[in-house]
């Protein structure tokens, strides 16, 4: 093995998605072995299908872990605005483009994530402790102030969530998994992000102020800005999810959205992000959500007792966010860069 | 900081995947109509104070879960219904939100207020427990719906017995199927009592008196949907990849039959594979209407709940409570009364909701 390649086979060691998607292939290979019906077209559509929403709300939650903050009330953004639209969607019998409902889901939450930021950026005070204020705050306005119940989507959600790109059929046994449309709206969602990280001011300042907010201040990035965008962006991914999930599930059901928020915070670590900010990829949250995704979504077929299935996605968490932290601390202590050496000493 | 912080939220992801095995053993609160209800949710309800005309003197409460929810603004109307018919004293009230806490609260002023019995929804029996005992000291009887475990009561009434209920789902279900093939029952967690009462006798009447259907083997025979439509609908759609030869669903929380239906449908097995089971109308019409489902089952709450409202009412007058006993309600007009402990009473308060008679139901959530 030449110079080159064992530089490039130890940095793809160093890197977190490496286990993740170690672990994925591990996994499906034991689904495979165990009921034959993982890699069937209908099967790996139904996977991709059950990610798309998880994976939209994991990319939120990376770019807040990425600025170095914890966003806990996301989930109840996403509620309150797919309860809204919904309600707006039902009540008008709203028919026309359907970029008006995202358009409304996403000004929802936006305003909402503007509330998170005024509060953590004008205070400076803990993001968990402020998210998990507002997140009551959102879910007693559903309860509260919307006496919110759980309708069935409104037509121009059900049409979204029916709209399919092509339809998977496993040869064998007949059965038929349709690959629906939204699909483009989580690819839409990554690559917007993706270039807001990677290309732009804007994305590295997230990166920087969640390395060192000091080291970012100094650097010229106005902190405090950054952040105020970063807690907006959450609200707006967040609004565009709850409206996926509406038209996917055919329902605005909101109590068994709340709660989920923990498991996507775990996926997100899960895929490497980093919990105190500054080290992150969406392609290790999307493999992340993924993993996530596959397992809860093939319990039956790996044949894990119904008594034993929380027990085990529950394992996986601690055992896979394990992994991901030991992996990151490892490469802390080990591999610092000069700079990074010299940064760390100094504060 | 960063390291009190990180040592946090390593706990609280933990907790996390411990949270999620505790969670089911919270709901564990035997609930017949409390997935229904908490799923259909909430409808700004009529205010809870309705009083008639007081003439048969007595002062009679209903205690429900909450004051917005769907399923309690038609338990109003029954309870009104009530006051109108006998012109007794009687009224609902509820907490703000789902809280065994909020609700004890509720009960206590209902002490105070000195009302001579309580008809009770418990949020969770054992929280309630202290206070109906209090309340029972006082002289004041109390009643409950949806809680046969609860220590302190005069008496409860169900709106079905379990054993008749599970029965009636098989019995639908087999002649779906031509009384043959494969079939598994799902449940919204397998601590939930009274889903998983439902679903044991629907295999019970299966092995009785369908031999040639036959439960799926070992531990999948019993799918949770963990009370969630979404997960419904994948974990059925998981079953028919695992189980080609299956054939038949029995849901039993509100979120199984629709999230089954959609699988269905989509895997294309519409007309092949059959589910029934507990529905309300406003998931499942469409279902209902292109033929996917051709029967779920509920019950009306104001029925169950004017009944108990009723057998308050006839204790108190000194009648006593037997078998066949008519408490005035479509489905109650023949009062069963529990083999093992005479205190529990069952309805027959549960209908069969097709495509035709839908719109004419009396309710809709």
């Amino acid at each position: 093995m030449n110079e080159l390649s064992k530089r490039k086979w130890n940095r793809l060691l160093s890197h977190n998605e490496f286990y993740i998607a170690i672990i994925i292939v591990a996994i499906c290979l034991l689904i495979e072995v165990r009921s034959g019906q993982f890699f069937t077209p209908n099967n790996l559509v139904d996977i991709v299908r059950s990610g798309i929403v998880p994976c939209i709300f994991g990319i939120g939650v990376l770019v807040v872990m990425l600025s170095g903050g914890i966003d806990l009330s996301f989930v109840p953004i996403a509620a309150l605005a797919m309860y809204i639209t919904n309600s707006v969607m039902l009540d008008t019998g709203f028919s026309g483009s359907i970029v008006v409902p995202f358009l409304l889901a996403g000004g929802i939450g936006i305003a909402c994530g503007a509330l998170n930021a005024v509060v953590i950026s004008k205070f400076n005070l803990p993001t968990m402790i402020v998210t998990l204020g507002t997140s009551s705050i959102f879910t007693g306005l559903l309860r509260g102030v919307f006496e919110a119940k759980e309708k069935t989507a409104s037509p121009i959600l059900m049409e979204l969530g029916s709209s399919k790109l092509f339809t998977a059929q496993n040869a064998d046994s007949g059965l038929t998994s349709d690959m629906p449309s939204t699909l483009f709206i989580l690819l839409g969602v990554v690559v917007v992000t993706f270039i807001l990280l990677r290309y732009t001011t804007l994305g590295r300042g997230i990166y920087a102020v969640g390395g060192d907010p000091g080291a970012a201040r100094r650097a010229g990035f106005r902190v405090t800005r950054i952040q105020f965008f970063v807690y907006c962006y959450v609200g707006l991914l967040a609004g565009i999810a709850g409206v996926t999930r509406t038209g996917m599930s055919q329902a605005a059901h909101f109590t068994s959205l709340l709660g989920t928020e923990l498991t996507i915070i775990a996926a997100t670590v899960l895929g490497g992000a980093r919990i105190t900010g500054g080290v992150g990829t969406i392609t290790g949250t999307v493999l992340g959500a993924f993993l996530m995704t596959i397992v809860s979504n093939s319990l039956v077929l790996i044949g894990v007792p119904t008594y034993w299935q929380q027990f085990f996605t529950g394992a996986l968490i601690v055992i896979g966010t394990g992994i991901s932290v030991y992996q990151a601390s490892k490469k802390y202590r080990g591999s610092l860069s000069l700079d990074e050496r010299a940064k760390e000493e100094l504060g | 900081m960063k390291k009190v912080l990180l040592v946090v939220l390593a706990v609280l992801l933990m907790a996390t995947a411990f949270g999620c095995s505790s969670a089911p053993a919270a709901s564990e609160a035997p609930s017949a109509g409390a997935s229904a209800a908490e799923s259909s949710s909430a409808e700004p309800a009529a205010d809870g104070g309705a009083s008639a005309g007081a003439s048969s003197g007595w002062k009679i409460a209903m205690v429900v879960k909450d004051n917005v929810n769907a399923w309690f603004a038609r338990t109003d109307e029954g309870v009104q219904k009530f006051a109108e018919d006998t012109g007794t004293d009687s009224f609902q009230v509820g907490p703000e939100e789902i809280d065994a806490a909020l609700q004890v609260q509720v009960v206590e002023d209902l002490i105070a207020q000195d009302v001579d019995a309580i008809c009770i929804y418990p949020i969770d029996p054992t929280t309630l427990e202290p206070v109906l005992a209090k309340a029972r000291e006082a002289g004041i009887m109390v009643f409950t719906q949806e809680a046969t475990t609860q220590e302190s009561k005069d008496y409860d009434l169900e709106p079905f017995a379990p054993a008749e209920y599970g029965a009636t789902l098989m019995d639908q279900l087999a002649s779906e199927m031509g009384e043959e093939g494969t079939y598994c029952t799902m449940v919204s967690y397998v601590t939930n009592v009274a889903h998983n009462q439902w679903a044991d006798a629907a295999v019970a009447r299966q092995e009785e008196a369908y031999p040639n259907m036959k439960l799926v083997d070992g531990s999948d025979a019993r799918v949770e949907s963990e009370d969630n439509l979404e997960r419904a609908y994948e974990k059925a759609k998981e079953m028919l990849k695992k189980y080609p030869d299956l054939k038949g669903f029995i849901g039993t929380s509100s979120n199984d039959v629709p999230g089954i239906c959609r699988a269905i449908e989509e895997l294309g097995l519409s007309g092949k594979v059959f589910v029934t089971g507990t529905g309300l109308p406003s998931m499942n019409e469409s279902y209902l209407k292109s033929g996917t489902l051709k029967q779920c089952y509920l019950w009306d709450p104001a029925n169950s709940i004017y009944a108990l409202m009723m057998l308050a009412k006839n204790v108190l007058d000194g009648q006593t409570v037997q078998s066949g006993m008519d408490l005035g309600a479509d489905g109650f007009n023949e009062l069963i009364i529990d083999e093992t402990d005479p205190t529990i009473t069952y309805g027959k308060g549960y209908v069969g909701i097709t495509k035709d008679n839908l719109n004419d139901l009396g309710f809709y959530f």
